[in-house]
């Protein structure tokens, strides 16, 4: 095996986007909805993919020679990062894919189309958690895009979901066009797209036009902090969670802004975290980010709190922790900001799973006052739910407080420790809107006593246990995850 | 040959041409316009530098934004004719039923 063709470095890629286009193929020759044919076949991608992942991983500690650090001529990088992200983008989409099942029977929506979409969008997940270069970085982010602009719009007939779909859509390539405009001046002050050559050059002082960098770097900031939903590039974040179907909500918030924040530390760690004078970028790069990571958490918190539309609640509060991962960002500290976003895909990807069992047909019970007494029609679900709220607000033992407690601990072991104050306040008003609808569940009465129980098929309730289940496992024994993090080895 | 800078001065007038366009201008169509111009701004940047570089790498990531701006602009073609067909106009100051 040569540095430049690995069959074994590209496999989990090519083995899902092969699926999905089987699952494709087998969509357009069978006759009618198989809906449970097309979730099977997808989870057997999304197994088979986490099996390649886990191969490259035991290669990776045990054969050195098997499985080169960068092959296609740098670029697709194999390391524990990639692993890392990878892992989070299969997880997520693999939750997604269960509680997808009652929602598509639900709303009697075609479910060929979005499980093959969810998989090439999970390929781009894949691809910029892997990238080694600027181009595989654009070339991930838009494979992703592309397909999950598809899928907030999914309810072809729901003027919602149209206008979340078309939201979605200009303002995602009006933020990809910053990025790309970027990266074109960045590869102008450094002749190079590889961001290990990018790196090496900055650190070096090779730089032909240094104002060339910083417009670049800038530009890049502006579009990496619109993918993350950080404030003041928030705006379109509401609106589009709120209109996208909630699964697909769920999965939005958690599986592309992992990848966005891959993209995020790889762009940061090339460029940004380098300590070369180059016109104080680094420093300058570092004082911008946390005035974007407070007021994002600021503006996240605060909106939150008067939000009666629950997805909406949880688009406002996707965006606070979008600001307490940037914490783990500022600090360079990648492993904490990949388990935290690990710990929030699983509980957020369960929350939404339940607000869109909740919701019924097209969303339509999304208030919070459509919760009154719910405990009492539907007491594991609304259990349920309440973990996920408890695990969003990072009450101890769950995996919303591990996930924060390392992020913070780095942070303030980097000396930011205003920084993490500022963070921790934050997280502790974030309780009151979590706890809105738990209240609203338990200790109200029930508007009409005819509600029928909500019901939820096999595979939702698989998603839920596993989120569950996974809540609490990372909450309290984080140990397995943080060493295949490599977070111990530190 | 001209010197560089004038490349890189025209395609920061396109991209800020199409960015401002994104802001300014009612219709989708002309939106998604606006982003083909930012899209291509950059694409002109970076052949630019590939020439004065004498550098491949510039020149494939020009191929590979294209092959990608097209799809793009099919997938918003299509949500462009669903909203149409759900609502009938294009302006997207009409399209608040979420509001901002």
């Amino acid at each position: 095996m040569d540095k430049y063709v690995n069959y074994i470095t590209i496999l989990p890629e090519a083995i899902l986007s092969l699926v999905a286009f089987v699952l494709m193929l087998v969509d357009a020759y069978t006759s009618g909805q198989k809906r449970r044919l097309y979730a099977w076949i997808s989870l057997g991608g999304f197994i088979a993919a986490g099996a390649a992942i886990g191969w490259i991983a035991v290669l990776l500690a045990t054969n050195a020679t098997a499985v080169p650090a960068s092959t296609y001529m740098g670029m697709l990088v194999s390391d524990p990062f990639r692993l890392a992200f990878s892992t989070i983008a299969l997880v997520v989409s693999t939750l997604t894919a269960l509680a997808a099942v009652a929602w598509l029977d639900e709303d009697s929506l075609p479910a060929g189309e979005f499980y093959s979409l969810l998989m090439f969008a999970t390929v781009g997940m894949l691809l910029m958690a892997s990238a080694g270069d600027l181009v595989m970085i654009f070339l991930g982010l838009e494979i992703l895009s592309i397909a999950t602009y598809v899928l907030a719009g999914y309810r072809r007939r729901d003027l919602r979901s149209n206008e979340a779909g078309l939201k979605y859509y200009i303002l995602g390539s009006f933020a990809t066009a910053f990025l790309l405009y970027g990266m074109a001046l960045t590869y102008g002050a450094t002749r190079s797209t590889n961001l290990e050559a990018i790196r090496v050059a900055i650190t070096s002082g090779k730089v032909d036009w240094s104002w060339l960098l910083l417009v670049g770097g800038g530009m890049m900031l502006v579009g990496l902090c619109f993918k993350i939903s950080a404030a003041p590039f928030h705006v379109w974040t509401p609106d589009v969670y709120e209109g996208a179907p909630s699964v697909v909500t769920g999965w939005m918030s958690t599986g592309p802004k992992a990848a966005a924040f891959a993209a995020f530390l790889k762009i940061y760690i090339a460029v940004f975290a380098v300590g070369a004078p180059i016109m104080g970028l680094a420093g300058a790069t570092q004082k911008a980010l946390t005035i974007i990571a407070i007021t994002t958490m600021i503006v996240g918190n605060t909106i939150a709190m008067v939000q009666d539309n629950v997805k909406r609640m949880l688009a406002y509060s996707s965006i606070a922790h979008a600001g307490y991962a940037l914490v783990g960002v500022i600090a360079n500290d990648w492993r904490s900001v990949a388990f935290y976003m690990l710990c929030y895909g699983v509980m957020n990807v369960g929350a939404f799973a339940v607000v869109a069992a909740i919701g019924k047909r097209y969303d339509r019970e999304t208030m919070v006052e459509d919760y009154r007494g719910l405990a009492w029609d539907s007491p594991v679900l609304s259990l349920t739910f309440a973990i996920f709220m408890f695990s969003l607000a990072g009450f101890p033992m769950t995996a919303g407080f591990m996930g924060k407690f390392l992020v913070f601990k780095g942070a303030w072991e980097k000396g930011l420790s205003m920084l993490v104050i500022f963070a921790v306040l934050n997280s502790a008003i974030s309780v009151y809107y979590y706890f809105r609808p738990i209240m609203t569940m338990y200790f109200s009465a029930s508007a009409d006593g005819d509600r029928k129980r909500t019901v939820l098929g096999a595979a939702a309730v698989a998603a839920l246990a596993i989120s569950v289940a996974g809540v609490f496992y990372l909450g309290m024994l984080p140990d397995g995850v943080l060493k295949f993090f490599a977070l111990s080895s530190k | 040959m001209l010197p560089i800078t004038n490349f890189i001065l025209l395609s920061a007038v396109i991209f800020s041409i199409g960015a401002v366009g994104v802001f300014f201008k009612r219709n989708i169509i002309t939106i998604l316009l606006c982003i083909e111009l930012m899209l291509n701004a950059a694409n002109l940047a970076f052949v630019a530098f590939a020439s004065y570089f004498g550098d491949s790498t510039g020149q494939l990531f020009v191929f590979i934004v294209m092959t990608v701006a097209a799809a793009e602009a099919a997938v918003g073609l299509g949500l462009v004719i669903a909203i149409f067909r759900n609502r009938e106009t294009l302006n997207v100051d009409e399209a608040n039923i979420l509001k901002l």
